[in-house]
């Protein structure tokens, strides 16, 4: 908790002062010498408004649904409102409430990272470190596995690598425990990868050679 | 819409009254946009972020950083504990267009005192910007409205509200495509 505190402060700290500083910034170039501003600095301010809104509006469509056509309407419905009435609450709010509308009525998850799960030997889905096996990036037990699977609905005939750390150092039972759970559950193509082996051209060990290694 | 070297002359208790009726009336709007994108950014931090006291930092972040875009951008490095210079990178891409709202104030801020001053250019958001320094006293006191939520209600459904922050960027660059359609090039 003491660790999110000072975490938290790092955070806020930073961006409080770099905001500030770049606020102040024409203040401290141009300080009490009561100078006239030359026109190229009126002009580029003025021009490089809109370029950098632009630029933001662009990329910040690449964290939402942007292969759905939601997005667009919403921003469509956004811009329409905002050409006639020209309040940004009703405009914000019309466009928000659509997108939501659209994205829960039609069933896509709604961020990018959740819907979209690469599996390939590149990316394993499945990793035995020695604090415990992770899905992706968070730990968990062998049943909850199979239910993040089965809701990111991979395929029972998807190759499914499981990665055993260099330095795994618990029992071999571990993964091979695991793979049968998967296995029962009717993913049959899971695969231990040991990242040993993986990069070496070290003679196959016995288990390799039943769920050899595909990369 | 009032002036800054009006407003920071000595002034009779009646027509100082008067000129924050006045300033009250013209920030209303962005009083409401500041209400609802503090509610949405800091239900998305509640949501999104897995910290023990949203409410607190959500309200520390925007009285200290008092920039929309910083508080929807910092909620996904937060949630991923990134480490702490990434988000002085974040603030300076995202707030370096900051620099050039300076300019426009230099003249218009040229006899107010130094601690003012220093209060105007920490409120130097967009939406301040928009109103010609508008008034900063009123747009503070709900910018600390920002994350002031119990995190509980929120929780439940954010599905979609990362759409606010594009809208807000949609809002403001039609804003300046009518302005400079009205003023020309």
């Amino acid at each position: 908790m003491e660790n999110e505190f000072l975490y938290m402060l790092a955070v806020v700290g930073a961006g409080w002062a770099v905001t500030y500083a770049m606020r102040a910034l024409p203040f401290l170039l141009f300080a009490g010498r009561g100078r006239e501003l030359p026109a190229w600095v009126t002009r580029f301010g003025s021009f490089i408004s809109p370029v950098v809104i632009a630029s933001l509006i662009v990329y910040s469509y690449s964290g939402l649904q942007w292969r759905t056509p939601w997005p667009y309407l919403a921003g469509a419905l956004t811009v329409a409102l905002h050409l006639w009435k020209g309040n940004p609450l009703v405009s914000i709010s019309a466009g928000v409430a659509l997108y939501m509308a659209l994205v829960s009525c039609c069933g896509c998850a709604s961020t990018h990272h959740d819907r979209e799960l690469v599996y390939d030997a590149a990316h394993p889905l499945i990793h035995f470190t020695n604090k415990g096996m992770k899905f992706r990036d968070r730990y968990v037990t062998p049943e909850e596995a199979v239910r993040l699977l089965k809701k990111h609905k991979v395929p029972k005939d998807a190759t499914i690598h499981m990665l055993v750390d260099e330095d795994f150092s618990s029992p071999r039972a571990t993964w091979v425990f695991q793979h049968n759970y998967l296995g029962k559950a009717g993913y049959r193509k899971a695969i231990v990868v040991h990242a040993r082996h993986a990069s070496s051209s070290a003679p196959k060990r016995r288990d390799d050679r039943r769920n050899p290694p595909r990369r | 819409m009032l002036n800054v070297s009006e407003r920071f002359s000595p002034l009779a208790p009646r027509e100082r009254r008067a000129v924050l009726r006045r300033a009250f009336v013209d920030s209303l709007p962005v009083l409401m946009g500041y209400t609802s994108m503090g509610f949405v950014a800091g239900a998305l931090l509640a949501a999104k972020a897995g910290l023990g006291h949203a409410t607190l930092w959500g309200l520390l972040s925007s009285a200290m950083c008092v920039s929309g875009t910083f508080s929807f951008a910092m909620v996904q490095p937060v949630a991923d504990r990134a480490p702490a210079w990434t988000f002085a990178l974040l603030a300076a891409g995202l707030n370096f267009r900051y620099a050039f709202y300076g300019f426009t104030m230099l003249a218009r801020w040229k006899d107010v005192p130094l601690l003012r001053k220093l209060f105007l250019v920490h409120m130097l958001s967009d939406e301040n910007y928009a109103l010609e320094a508008g008034v900063t006293a009123g747009a503070f006191a709900v910018t600390l409205l920002q994350g002031a939520l119990d995190p509980d209600l929120i929780r439940a459904r954010t599905n979609g509200l990362e759409f606010a922050m594009v809208a807000l960027f949609l809002v403001i660059f039609t804003d300046q495509a009518k302005e400079i359609a009205k003023h020309g090039k």
